[in-house]
């Protein structure tokens, strides 16, 4: 897994360098600027449902954009746009996003809800999405100060499609979660910053 | 521009000329900034001309020139139509781009010189610019409907443009009757926000649905087709039954003319009566873009789609619904996008760099009902010089869709509002 990331962030970096010089190439901020409309300034969000996703792992958002250009992730809209994008300008778009910086919300959910979603991602969690969800590589994605709105559409999904879920590990720890343990999870890490 | 209107413009831009030489330049400070760029129109395409060049070059000095003291987005204002949200929710003050260091200023600029490079307002002020960025809107051809003025228009509220429009009309359907038809007429294209005459459509019969549930909505359309049509279609259907009738052009649905009087659209076919009429107006670019000599014959700007620098005055750009960009739509986000391009190439052309090459995406919801919303979605590229789609990807909701989709949809509207807004003004 580390050993993909590295060999990821290396073709990022030349890919990069490349497109500043290539001519009919397009830039790293001009493909990602087109992303703000919808996921906010510099790919953070003003909520409530549409993720954060500046300062994300470069690795983790190459993989997410390549399954939606795939339809292999399920989504309303991303997979719709994601075609229209070459894997380079889909790398160069992660790279973007990876090097802006994390900005949390503002919000954080109420205390019973707080601890109960801490202590689901004690048992369950925290192996993989380490440091109460703060850690992230590119197979897990930065969930701590995320909108909780998306975070529980995110896992409803993820529930839905069971061991489809991407890794299947992940897929069947959230199979076996309630509506009300999936809202607590999601509150526990928004309030997370 | 007919030959006598140009000469009469190339006359006041000599006497603005003359002014220049005189040194009248309050909007304007000395300093040497890498260039002066001046955007008029705080609005989709304005703010975030001016907020992305500030942010790639801190060097370029930029003033934002609004007429209007806040900005009211027409985007959303459905709502405003159906109840579900209050005006206010759709104003938007600019406080957040003046603390980015853009200069904001409110007045309404009158004449364009082209050639001498400066603008004047109404106030007096005179802007002196190295490039001019124009993000004028849409206008209204009064023309086009026999009766239908600036005047009638009062009575018959267009609400194509957010703010005491919204609101008449809004009042009106209160007052109607339980029972009462609503018209809407739907322009011919293009025009701002294709699916917005269908959109409305819906909120009403959600407000009517609740409050007014024998009323009926007849849409006179001057096309044959419209944006997500199908998705439209099954929605009406799903949630209002047949309380929503829409006449195609070609089997009638051309208007004409309408008495004020009597309160009658004068179709190509039959005569339609309504208790509450709402006229969309056939739609050029906003005044501006016009007398500033920057249209062609079909009433929009022609642009450089790499830069959307003008084909008539190079050294001012028009961006969003004014200017024709290939085959996006007229819509906030297609403004939003280009108004990312523009900018780019401006910093291009005053750091002496390459113009880069551009992309552009358009994302447009539309709300059915509460818990219904729909997209389209396009992903554009130049190729040949003009603005096209790319194959293979965008498009519109799948048409099979179940209700739990639909009510993510429409969230991610709300959230598009919200997004879209902050990028403009924070």
């Amino acid at each position: 897994m580390r050993h993909r990331a590295s060999l990821s962030l290396c073709a990022l970096g030349l890919l990069t360098s490349l497109n500043l010089q290539a001519a009919g190439v397009r830039s790293p901020s001009m493909l990602a600027n087109t992303c703000a409309g919808c996921h906010g300034t510099n790919g953070t969000s003003a909520g409530a449902q549409m993720p954060s996703i500046g300062g994300m792992d470069n690795g983790y958002l190459f993989s997410v954009l390549s399954d939606y250009k795939l339809g292999v992730r399920p989504s309303t809209i991303m997979g719709r746009i994601m075609k229209g994008y070459s894997d380079q300008e889909i790398w160069a778009i992660a790279a973007f996003f990876g090097e802006q910086p994390w900005v949390s919300t503002d919000q954080v959910a109420v205390a019973d809800r707080i601890h109960a979603g801490r202590e689901i991602h004690e048992r369950q969690c925290e192996s993989c999405h380490e440091d109460g969800g703060r850690g992230q590589h590119n197979e897990s994605p930065r969930m701590a100060g995320q909108w909780s709105g998306y975070l529980r559409y995110a896992l409803e999904i993820c529930r839905d499609i069971g061991r489809r879920c991407h890794p299947n590990k992940m897929g069947e720890r959230v199979m076996a979660l309630s509506d009300q343990e999936i809202e607590a999870l999601a509150g526990f890490y928004e309030s997370e910053k | 521009m007919t030959d006598l209107q140009r000469r009469a413009f190339l006359k006041s831009s000599a006497v603005a000329l003359g002014a220049a030489m005189l040194g009248v330049s309050p909007g304007v400070s000395a300093a040497a900034p890498k260039a002066r760029v001046l955007v008029v129109g705080g609005g989709f395409g304005g703010t975030i001309a001016a907020k992305y060049l500030t942010m790639a070059d801190p060097a370029i000095r930029v003033t934002l020139i609004e007429k209007d003291p806040v900005f009211l987005s027409c985007a959303m204002s459905n709502e405003v139509l159906s109840g579900e949200r209050d005006l206010k929710d759709l104003t938007f003050g600019y406080r957040g781009l003046a603390r980015r260091g853009i200069a904001v200023v409110q007045d309404e600029i009158l004449e364009i010189d082209p050639v001498a490079h400066f603008i004047r307002g109404a106030s007096g002020g005179r802007y002196n610019y190295d490039k001019l960025i124009l993000s004028p809107g849409v206008s209204f051809r009064w023309d086009r409907i026999e009766g239908l003025t600036q005047e009638v228009a009062e009575r018959f509220p267009h609400a194509w443009k957010a703010g005491p429009q919204t609101l008449k009309l809004r009042q009106q359907l209160e007052a109607m009757e339980d029972g009462g038809v609503f018209i809407i007429t739907a322009p011919p294209n293009p025009f701002r926000c294709p699916p917005g005459p269908y959109e409305r459509a819906a909120q009403v019969a959600h407000y009517f649905t609740k409050h007014k549930p024998k009323s009926k909505i007849l849409i006179l359309d001057a096309k044959d087709a419209f944006s997500k049509q199908g998705l439209f279609q099954a929605g009406w259907k799903q949630h209002y039954g047949d309380m929503i009738e829409w006449v195609s052009g070609a089997s009638g649905g051309i208007v004409e003319g309408i008495d004020p009087k009597t309160g009658t659209l004068i179709g190509q076919v039959e005569e339609f009566q309504g208790q509450v009429i709402n006229p969309i107006p056939h739609q050029k670019a906003g005044t501006l873009a016009e007398s500033a000599g920057l249209t062609d014959a079909s009433g929009w700007c022609p642009v450089d789609q790499r830069t959307f620098a003008s084909t008539l005055h190079p050294d001012i750009h028009v961006i969003g619904d004014a200017c024709i960009a290939g085959t996006m739509p007229k819509s906030g986000y297609a403004a939003n996008s280009q108004a990312k391009v523009c900018a780019a190439a401006i910093v291009a052309a005053v750091s002496g760099a390459p113009t880069p090459e551009p992309s552009y995406v358009n994302t447009c919801y539309s709300l059915i009902a509460p818990e219904h919303g729909i997209s389209v979605a396009g992903v554009y590229a130049l190729a040949d010089g003009r603005i096209v789609e790319v194959e293979g990807a965008g498009g519109i909701s799948p048409s099979d869709a179940d209700d739990r989709i639909r009510a993510v949809e429409a969230r991610f509207a709300h959230d598009w509002f919200r997004n879209i807004t902050a990028d403009m003004f924070t």
